[in-house]
């Protein structure tokens, strides 16, 4: 067992080392998974679901502390704009990107509990203001997997990369389900894989669920005799039992063939996990796992450190106000965004290198990449930029506008308007933003 | 004009206080899984990290189940329940009996009976022996092994709610109560047997059983742990310093900090000393390394007790490095997150966090203008809008100002300025040091060095008061509220008139969770 491991995890590696190439490694080769109709995988020819239509895919992406805008917000709007400093990796991707600025974050404004990263990140991923402990309300991504999640083996994925250890729940999750209760995000490779490809025997799939049965009597047990808030706190770990147990009972047929990948090499390299956090989403928004995933490069007040830029004195919301003004301060950030942007970039390759019925993946995908604030050294919340990728029978793209509006606008128009979730309304959402959707 | 006030947010939880149960903390399962199943492998380690609330991990509002959580319960209970019966042996000696065959029933029984008692922290009804024994049955007669069968039945209640949550009642949640305050852990055999007697419904007995479990070294890693929190060793462990500035900082040093810290709080509570002298000891517990930070000769042991000269500025906890540099910025002090700090922690005192939108930035030093801390703070104080809330902070932390970011005694504060030319390098220069401070609100508390500062606090009815207020939020895992006065009052009273003994306290609280439930 031990030495298939080993050999497992030097093949994942020597399949991580190939950036931007196929991942072959311990996971299945996509091909097999897909049908030429890219219709394929826990779809069997004549089976249930096998001529569905290709489904439209989300994903919420998202790095902490805000940007230097002169580096990252292209001066011109309109498709003449030119790539800035930060944004040069998305360079082959124009067309399938859509650059914003210019919108708001209100309620990061209004007056309550917490520092002003708390209460950028509640108003960002919720729209509502930080209640002190979380989020006020559910995410946008939640939102969305209400509506798109309820077939797949994986209601929504939370992916994480930097494992970061300070900060409070506020700042460590993007997903969240509802009022404070947080979804936290899968930072450890070998345990997402291990959930979505894990090698498993057929007798571990039958104990688990004589397993899990016994646990849900327990909670049977516990319905009538508990108060109000503790029952919603049982009823969310039942709840989470119960997903758990649909993951098992929904094990796609060829699960076996996937061997395990270890976790060699050094932990805190974070382009590297990013990357293979970039390709096991990759796995699982092709493979049907999934329709919706969060992906958190670093955590809201980001305090990495970042080596490989070869900027080691001090960690990144550090150097947003350290002489965050100066041009030397700025030009630190613009290597740090530039970075995350190029994490971004990697996912759209990933996702457009996969054919998926007559176009690719990131077709059938929207992407929406957020910051928790503008300019970071003053925290600013309004004027923020993103980026909308993908889906572009749908999307308009390779332009930039300076939209008018608030992150709420922004997230009713990708729900609605491109990826036709039918989301009902968002605390913020009041108007589209037009200029993102083709006619 | 607009007057502005800071009051400081004292009844945080005003609402009348709900009682709720409670999840194992990842401590409390770690330890548990331990005394359990004898697994030292700390599984809790690598579960999605806990929210500190109202100062602690231990909160119940904070205790949901998140489904990373669950799934992390649940590969936990799979990888222990695999390694109890590794290889088909039964090596944790969970088995109370050799099974005659595949499918003993009189041998499964005996064995969900036991081991759920001790997971469950109480006896198990019919409805849940028969669940567990068909379970054992079910997946024996699958796999061909009585011990497959038992190791599902341990996988299967290790992420029961059962096991996790503590919904206990009567005797046996009075006895899950003291060993989980106390002990960080399960309850042992004999308070099991003290739950099953009906002893616990008596206070002296209570009190017995407090006393014992207090002489038993699981108290001390219960108490460890709660200094962790108390004390934010997370956050000494995860600060970060100039590397230019200060080279000698690593994790090793910040490692050695908490330890000071943690062995001091040690000495004083099992040594049965005066817990205030956390705030104003004249010696410490430390290593070659912070001997040589605070300019001491090395102790003759690592962490052996070293007394500061008559002259030191040091005195208790304000004087160790864990605090002195877990509240400065990587670079330089920071008076106003030291003050909140001393409010916070040692006052139970909330300041409310700055308006949304401040410019939190401080002016640069620069060759025209260098100035020290205190001067830049000024800012703070002359602005009416930030001065309402830091005049709080401020004028605590300016008595630091002669211990740098990492806790080193300076004379004079070193700056570095940016020439006016940018490519010049930075210029280095020595500032006087003003350290005269005071705590608003507390009368005649000037001070000017962190062993002055420990007197006044220790002295202070405000500060005793705030030792007695951490420990009940840490016991009951929750805020305190206002129909919560006269328990804090009464643990105030047993604190003075035992001459401030922590583990009096932790007698006296322990009583107070587990009072009242018994019966039985």
């Amino acid at each position: 067992m031990a030495t298939k491991n080993r050999s497992a995890r030097r093949n994942f590696l020597r399949g991580i080392g190939l950036a931007g190439g196929l991942v072959r490694i311990g996971l299945p080769p996509l091909e097999a998974v897909l049908n030429s109709a890219g219709t394929a995988y826990a779809a069997a020819p004549g089976s249930k679901g096998a001529d569905t239509p290709i489904p439209s895919r989300f994903v919420f992406w998202f790095n902490g502390n805000g940007v230097p805008e002169r580096y990252w917000i292209p001066a011109a709007t309109g498709p003449e704009y030119a790539m800035t400093p930060c944004l040069t990796p998305l360079t082959p991707f124009r067309d399938d990107v859509h650059v914003l600025s210019g919108l708001d974050n209100p309620a990061a404004r209004m007056p309550g509990p917490g520092n002003d990263h708390h209460r950028s990140m509640s108003g960002l991923v919720s729209g509502t203001s930080f209640t002190g402990r979380g989020a006020g309300a559910a995410s946008i991504d939640q939102l969305i997997a209400a509506r798109f999640g309820g077939d797949t083996r994986f209601r929504s994925l939370q992916i994480g990369v930097c494992q970061e250890s300070h900060g409070e729940s506020i700042q460590r999750n993007l997903s969240w389900a509802g009022y404070e209760r947080s979804l936290p995000p899968e930072l450890i490779p070998h345990n997402l894989f291990d959930r979505m490809f894990g090698t498993r025997e057929a007798t571990w799939i039958e104990g688990k669920k004589s397993v899990l049965d016994a646990v849900r009597d327990d909670f049977r047990d516990l319905q009538t005799t508990l108060g109000k808030n503790d029952k919603r706190r049982i009823d969310d770990h039942l709840a989470a039992v119960r997903d758990l147990e649909r993951s098992i009972a929904s094990l796609p047929p060829d699960y076996r063939k996937a061997s395990e990948p270890g976790l060699g090499g050094d932990v805190k390299d974070y382009p590297r996990i990013a990357k293979i956090q970039s390709d096991l989403l990759v796995h699982a928004l092709a493979s049907r796992q999934t329709r919706v995933a969060s992906y958190m490069l670093t955590k809201c007040q980001s305090l990495v450190r970042l080596p490989w830029l070869g900027y080691t004195t001090l960690r990144h919301h550090d150097y947003t106000h350290t002489n965050g003004d100066t041009p030397q301060g700025q030009r630190i950030m613009r290597d740090i965004c530039r970075w995350h942007v190029e994490e971004f970039a990697y996912l759209l390759a990933r996702l457009k290198s996969v054919p998926e019925g007559d176009g690719t993946l990131l077709d059938h995908t929207c992407l929406l990449y957020v910051h928790e604030h503008a300019e970071a050294n003053p925290h600013k919340n309004n004027g923020l930029p993103a980026i909308v990728a993908g889906y572009r029978k749908k999307l308009k793209t390779g332009t930039h506008t300076k939209a008018a509006g608030t992150l709420g606008d922004l997230y009713l128009t990708v729900a609605n308007g491109i990826l036709g979730a039918g989301i009902e309304s968002f605390p913020t959402g009041r108007k589209a933003v037009e200029e993102l959707v083709r006619a | 004009m607009t007057k502005l006030i800071c009051s400081l947010l004292l009844a945080l939880g005003a609402n009348a206080a709900e009682e709720s149960v409670r999840r194992l903390t990842h401590s409390q399962y770690n330890n548990t899984v331990r005394d359990l199943l004898g697994d030292h492998t700390r599984p809790a380690d690598h579960f999605p990290p806990e929210d500190f609330l109202h100062g602690f991990k231990n909160q119940s509002r904070s205790q949901e189940i998140s489904p990373v959580l669950a799934e992390a319960y649940n590969t936990a209970a799979e990888r222990l329940a695999r390694s109890a019966f590794g290889g088909g042996e039964d090596r944790a000696g969970l088995l109370p009996c050799k099974p005659a065959k595949v499918a003993d029933r009189a041998c499964a029984s005996a064995f969900v009976r036991g081991f759920g008692m001790k997971a469950f922290r109480r006896p198990l009804t019919d409805a849940e022996t028969q669940r567990y024994v068909a379970l054992v049955l079910k997946e024996a007669a699958r796999g061909g092994r009585f011990v497959r069968g038992a190791q599902l039945a341990v996988e299967a209640i290790l992420q029961s709610p059962k096991f996790l949550f503590r919904v206990e009642n009567g005797a046996y949640e009075a006895a899950s109560d003291l060993s989980y305050f106390l002990w960080d852990t399960m309850p042992d055999r004999e308070l099991f047997g003290a739950a099953d007697s009906g002893e616990l419904s008596s206070e002296a007995k209570i009190q017995a059983q407090a006393a014992r479990l207090l002489d038993d070294p699981r108290a001390r890693q219960a108490l460890d742990e709660y200094v962790s929190q108390w004390l934010r060793f997370d956050q000494v462990l995860n600060t970060v310093k100039d590397r230019n500035l200060f080279p000698q900082f690593n994790i090793q040093l910040a490692a050695a900090m908490t330890e000071e810290s943690r062995r001091l709080v040690a000495d004083l509570v099992w040594g049965g000393k005066d817990f205030l002298d956390f705030f104003r000891a004249d010696y410490a517990f430390i290593n070659s390394d912070l001997a040589t930070l605070y300019g001491l000769p090395a102790p003759a042991t690592e962490f052996g007790m070293v007394r500061f000269p008559p002259d030191s500025e040091r005195g208790g906890v304000l004087g160790q490095a864990a605090f002195l540099a877990m509240t400065s910025k990587p670079g330089e002090t920071s008076p106003t997150a030291r003050g909140l700090f001393v409010r916070d922690q040692f006052l139970c005192q909330q300041v409310p966090d700055p308006p949304p939108g401040v410019n939190s930035t401080l002016p640069p030093v620069t060759v025209d203008k260098p100035s020290t801390n205190r001067q830049r703070l000024q800012e703070h104080l002359i602005n009416a809008a930030c001065a309402s809330c830091h005049v709080l902070m401020d004028p605590i932390g300016f008595g630091f100002e002669r211990f740098d970011a990492i806790g080193q005694y300076q004379k004079k504060q070193a700056v570095m300025v940016m020439p006016p030319d940018r490519k010049m390098r930075p210029i280095r220069l020595e500032l006087e040091i003003d350290p005269r401070a005071s705590i608003n609100g507390i009368p005649n508390s000037a001070f000017a060095s962190p062993k002055e500062l420990g007197r006044i606090l220790a002295d202070s009815p405000v500060c005793q008061e705030c030792m007695v207020k951490q420990l009940f939020r840490y016991a009951f895992g929750r805020h305190e509220t206002a129909e919560d006065r006269p328990a804090i009052e009464a643990g105030l009273g047993v604190f003075r008139k035992s001459g401030f003994r922590w583990k009096d306290l932790m007698v006296h609280y322990a009583g107070a969770l587990a009072m009242g439930k018994g019966g039985n």
